[in-house]
Parts: structure tokens; sequence; C-alpha cells
């Protein structure tokens, strides 16, 4: 029964995904699944190397225990955030003739198949084998490999026991964030030491290997209650959505901007209670910590914005670009209904203007912040934001109408390549690459200010033309309605 | 009312809609007959500019409604879910297609005053998005809300699907009344023979785009489309 299950669910993987996703983003996926599977074994057989030359004069194999339950608590993190319930895949079984055992257990072994799962494996257990096992002899190394599988079981089954409980009482989701937190922030400040703790409870595995089976047990206990909660509650309805009471809202600040206004309290809503675009809105207020990668000192001290742009502009414009990229897609499923009813194409283009500029403001507000690294980076915001708004948001429109893939919003963001063609791919380019040629010049010629100032007065002038754009883009929208709205409906 | 001119739309070599001359006067309910595929919803689409004819024209009111979107003003039109804004509460999706004929939020709350009745306490006030509701209440709302718009032209794609037996009885009184208080002119498609003879008074039978009868209704029409579609 099992191996039936799995080979529908291997048939359902790829049958879907060759049907939504271009063979491009299948392409860019495994690219990108593969990149990172070769970054874990790299650094997996390298360990040892990587230590040495980060962290020389340093016991080797200290460092790496004290990092193993550091980065299966940024591992718990991670797949609260992005791992999925496979819940819906069992609605087909669940009226026939089938124990409730065997569906809860393919639940389970359904759960196993995400690549969280693998990733550990490549980073650790080469290391486990290779170093852990020639020093301290075969049966470490092994109670080693099964630690590492019983914490990557264990997250994975303490994960989605969380999720389901928090489908019913959000409460658990923030306690399990919360504990998160506590402990990052207990180790940012040094009160107790993560590393610590891992190092002496991996040493004990050294010394006495058999203590790795606690792990295993702690594994063992997670997955029997995750099942037994699954075997009580096998409901879909209640595995898969909250049912609360919706409640009509109105947003007051939209209304003075009248039709425009209306079109976009709509969208707003729209954004808000789908799970696709309000992971979207996150990643804007994720991105914001961007800079801190990229803003680093001596760049600032000698003006070169060119280095800078790209954050920058990235940052600020965050919003367009997530949001922008799908752009007349997010409404789809109701696409035929915007364009029988009386609905302006003008009023319609100038609300998705009107929906920019009020969330790249936003952002660039609260990326303010960073004007305590230096002043500079203020004017460097400014003209990035007078750009995105002023262009970017162009650009974005542009190319909405070019979009014809119907996009299902009310599934989750993370790893869902559905409705990504080409023009997500090709959008980028513009977008990123225009700030550059404005600024290069000035930057060759030393004169880095005047690179901002003209940025920003290019933004300045594209959005005074506003007008102009909205006309040029609902003329485009006028032409491709018909295939855009075909696409839509698939 | 409305006017059909040498309408053609293929898909892939197939012809799916081919309608030489038809007319249509103000006032008049068309009952549009025809088995799956014989072109009732492309022509629907057609006529509210969302595919694109391969050649011909429809005029509304004597405007050919892909160049000009004047039709918008007197037209209202529920073909499927597509039409309906899902995510929001029905109260909000009522005030977002009144507020678009300039009804405000009283005018819209007094009008859905007489569809209590319709509704049968299934659709307001019940905490839902539209997109939880079952696929009948979704149909409700959509009726409801194309009815509200005051139109001179109506279509509906099936409206009698999926609604329950009451509601089906209440909206063809509905649609009977609001010929005369309205001088309305509907286009309904249906599948059930005895609603659509009940309803309109003139039908349209489609076969593969090709307009085949078209007549006025009288006591035999139902007869003679039961024979035709027994064959």
């Amino acid at each position: 029964m099992l191996s039936t299950f799995l080979s529908h669910q291997w048939k359902d993987f790829w049958r879907s995904r060759n049907k939504a996703g271009s063979i491009v983003a299948n392409i860019f996926l495994g690219f990108f699944m593969l990149y990172f599977l070769v970054l874990a074994i790299g650094l997996g057989f390298g360990m040892s190397f990587i230590i040495e030359k980060f962290l020389p004069g340093q016991d080797v194999i200290q460092v790496f225990n004290s990092y193993i339950l550091y980065y299966f608590l940024f591992d718990l993190a991670m797949r609260l955030q992005m791992q999925e319930l496979p819940t819906l895949s069992i609605i087909p079984y669940l009226h026939l003739n089938i124990k409730k055992n065997t569906i809860v257990n393919f639940l389970n072994v359904k759960s196993i198949f995400t690549f969280f799962n693998l990733l550990p494996l490549f980073i650790f257990i080469p290391f486990s084998i290779v170093k852990i096992g020639a020093t301290y002899g075969a049966l470490t190394g092994l109670m080693y490999v099964v630690a590492i599988l019983s914490l990557t079981l264990f997250n994975n089954y303490l994960v989605l026991y969380l999720k389901r409980k928090s489908i019913n009482n959000v409460a658990y989701f923030g306690i399990i964030i919360g504990f998160v937190g506590v402990f990052a922030l207990l180790d940012y400040y040094q009160i107790i030491s993560i590393r610590n703790i891992s190092d002496q409870v991996f040493q004990s595995v050294a010394k006495y290997p058999f203590i790795a089976l606690a792990f295993t047990l702690a594994a063992v206990l997670i997955f029997v209650i995750n099942s037994s909660f699954l075997r009580a509650n096998l409901y879909t309805e209640e595995l898969s959505s909250k049912d609360d009471k919706k409640v009509s809202t109105d947003y007051a600040f939209l209304n003075s901007f009248g039709r425009v206004g209306e079109l976009a309290a709509l969208e707003l809503k729209l954004i808000l209670r789908h799970k696709r675009s309000r992971s979207s809105l996150v990643m804007g207020f994720v991105f914001l910590a961007y800079g801190f990668f990229f803003y680093r000192g001596p760049l600032i001290d000698n003006d070169s914005f060119g280095s800078l742009l790209f954050a920058a502009v990235f940052m600020t414009g965050i919003s367009i670009i997530t949001y922008g990229q799908f752009m007349f897609a997010w409404q789809s499923s109701h696409f035929d209904g915007l364009l029988s009813s009386k609905i302006d194409f003008t009023n319609f283009i100038k609300a998705k203007f009107l929906l920019f500029t009020i969330s790249c403001t936003i952002i660039t507000i609260l990326s303010s912040f960073y004007g305590f690294l230096s002043y500079k980076l203020l004017l460097l915001h400014l003209a990035a934001y007078l750009y995105n708004i002023g262009f970017a948001t162009v650009i974005v429109l542009y190319f909405a109408t070019l979009n014809y893939k119907r996009l299902d919003i009310t599934k989750s963001a993370s790893f869902n390549w559905q409705g990504v063609g080409a023009t997500q791919w090709i959008l980028g380019f513009p977008l990123l690459l225009i700030p550059f040629v404005i600024y290069l010049p000035f930057s060759f010629a030393d004169k880095p200010y005047w690179g901002l100032l003209a940025l920003g007065t290019f933004g300045l002038i594209t959005l005074l033309m506003r007008n102009f754009w909205v006309k040029l883009i609902v003329k485009r929208f006028e032409q491709q309605r018909y295939k855009i709205a075909e696409g839509f409906r698939e | 009312m409305l006017q059909f001119k040498e309408l053609k739309k293929s898909y892939a070599g197939r012809t799916v809609v081919n309608i030489e001359n038809l007319t249509i006067a103000a006032g008049e309910t068309i009952g549009l007959v025809g088995n799956n595929g014989a072109g009732k919803t492309t022509m629907f689409r057609m006529l509210l500019d969302l595919i694109r004819p391969d050649s011909g024209e429809i005029l509304s009111k004597e405007a050919n409604v892909a160049t000009n979107s004047d039709w918008k003003n007197y037209t209202a039109s529920y073909l499927d879910e597509g039409f309906l804004i899902d995510y929001l509460t029905p109260e909000e999706y009522f005030i977002f297609i009144g507020g678009l004929h300039n009804l405000s939020v009283a005018d819209v709350n007094e009008y859905l005053k007489q569809y209590e009745e319709f509704f049968n306490g299934e659709i307001l006030n019940r905490g839902k998005y539209i997109r939880d509701f079952s696929k009948g209440n979704q149909n409700k709302v959509g009726i409801a809300a194309a009815l509200m718009q005051k139109p001179e032209l109506l279509v509906l794609d099936e409206p009698f699907a999926n609604l329950d037996p009451t509601t089906q009885i209440r909206l063809k009184s509905h649609i009977k009344a609001l010929k005369f208080t309205h001088k309305l002119t509907t286009l309904i498609s249906s599948h059930d023979l005895n609603h659509v003879t009940d309803v309109c008074d003139r039908i349209i039978l489609l076969e593969k785009g090709i307009i085949i009868k078209d007549f006025y209704t009288d006591e035999n029409s139902l007869k003679e489309l039961e024979a035709y579609f027994a064959e």
C-alpha cells in the first residue's frame, strides 16, 4: 500500500511540475538544489580543511562539535518558515477502504522526503565518518551518524507536529519562535553558549558513544506523539485550514484616492488574505537586513556607491520586485470578472502604481536606520527610492503585460515555481542594471555624488512623467488583455 | 440591442463559433441551448470582450464591444466563479461592485434586503470569504451582484446549475419579472430544457458553433427541443 502511495506521489510530482512550470524554471530549480547539495557535500568533506583555514589553531573536532546543535537550532527556524505540511495529498484516499494507520504512516514517510532532511546529512556525516571515526574509533563514528540522523528526524517531526498544532492555535507557533529567539539572544549576549553546550554534549558522546541513543529516543518520542495526534485528527478540514470568522474591512486612508484607491484597497486585501502574497510581503522585511552584508565600512568611506547600489535598489524596491514580477497573475483567478466589470483600465493601472509607491515609501522609511552607519547611505537610498518609484514601477508593469502564466496564490511561496515564466527571469536585468548604467559614467569621472544626483534626477523626471507611462501601459494592456485573460484561464 | 455579424472563432483549426447574422432586440429573453462544445460560453466571452473573435464583430447598441467599452455601463454578467473576487466576503464584494456603479454602501445594503429570501440566510453575515462557500452559494453571490448593477443587458451562463430547487424557481420568476419592470434583455445558456423554455421567449440552438434553430417559444417548444436532443 505504502509503495502505491509513494508511486502516486512520484507521478504527482513529475506530472504537475512539467505541466505547471516551464522547462527553464525546472532547470533552474534543479541547479539551485544541486548547488546547495554540492555546497553541503563540499562542506562535509572539506570540513577539517575549512575549520583549520578559518579558525587556525583551534581543535578541529571541538569546533565541529560546537556547531552541531547550533546548526539544528537554525534548521528548526528554517523549517518552521519553509517546510510544508504533507496533508492535502491524502484527501483522495480518506473515503476508500484503507486503514487510518496506513494513511498516517504514509504521511510520516512522505514527510521524510524533503530537502531539509538531506542537507544536514551531507554536511555532518562525511566528517563524522572520516575524522571522528578515525580519531575515536568506528563505534563512536557510527554513533555520531546515529545522533545526526536522529536530530534530523527529531526536527522533522517536531516541526510537523507544531505546525499541525498551530493550525488551530497560533500560540504554538509563537512558543517555538520564542524558544528559538530566546536561545539566539542568550547566545548572542553570551549568557549561555550553545556552542559550549553542543561541544560538551558531543564530547560525552565521544566518551560514552551510547549516549547518542538519547537523541534517537527523543526522535522516536516525537514521532509517536505526532503519529497519535494525526491518527486522532485525520480530518483534512482540521489539518489544513483554520475556521475562524472572517470580517469585512475597510482601508479608510485609501478612500481619499477615489476609484483608484478602491482598486488599491482591493489588491491590499488580496495581498493580506493569501499565503503566497503574504510571504512575499514578509520577504520584503527580511531583505531589510540585506544592507548588513553589502554596506562595508571601507566602501562607504571611499564613496564607492557603485558596489552599494545593487543592495540599495534591491532593498528599497523589494516590494516592486517580489510582488511586481507576478503582476496581473495575482488576480488570475478573477481576471475575467475584472475585465468585464465596469473598471476603467487607466484606474486599474494607476492603482498598481499607487500600491507600489506606498509600499516602496514605507520600506524606504524603514530602511533609513542605515543612516546610523553613515548619512551617505540615506542619500543613496533616496536616489534608489526615486528610481524605484519613478522607473522600476514602469518596467515591472510593462513586463506584466507579457505575463500570461496563471498563478495559484492560495499555495505557499517557498519552492513554489508555479506561475514562473520567462518574464520573471528577464525582468530583473533592466530593473537592476539601469541604475548602474546611469551611475557608472560619473563614477569613472570620480564624481560619485553627481552619480547619485543623476540617478535621483532620472527617477524624479520619470516620476513626473507618470501620466505618460500610465497611458503607455494602458495601451499595451488593451492590446494584450485577450492573451493575458486566455493564459490565466489556462 | 445586439447584433452579431460574421462572427467566427476557431481553436486549433476547429471552428467553435460561426454566426453569420444574429440580431437581438431590446427586452428579449434569449435561451441559448446546445450540447457541450456548441460554443455557448465562447460566444458569451466574445460578447463580453474577453476573447478576440477571429473575424466579424459584435455590436451592442450599435457600438463594437471590442473597440468601445460603453457596453460595460449597462451590461452585467456572471459566467463562472472566475468572475468572483473570491478572497472578499460577500458583503465586501457587493460593496465593491456597487461602488463601480456609483452605489453607496447604504444603497447596496438597501438593495440586498430584497434578496434576503433569495439568499435564504446563507450568504450575508456568515463570516466567510467567497472562496469558502459552496458552488451553489457562490453562484447566488455572482447572480445577485450582476442583478444589482441594474443592467439593460444581462448575461448568465448556466445560472440554474448548482442551485437548489427553491432558488431555481425564485430566480426564474425574478428574471421573468425584470423583463417587464426594467425592459431587461437577457441571455441565458442552460442545459435544462424545462427552465429555458419556461423563462425565455426566444430559443437559439447551437451545434458546433452554428445556429441551427432560432425560434420564439410556444407550448410545443419543449417537445421540439427534446426531440432534437434525443436524436
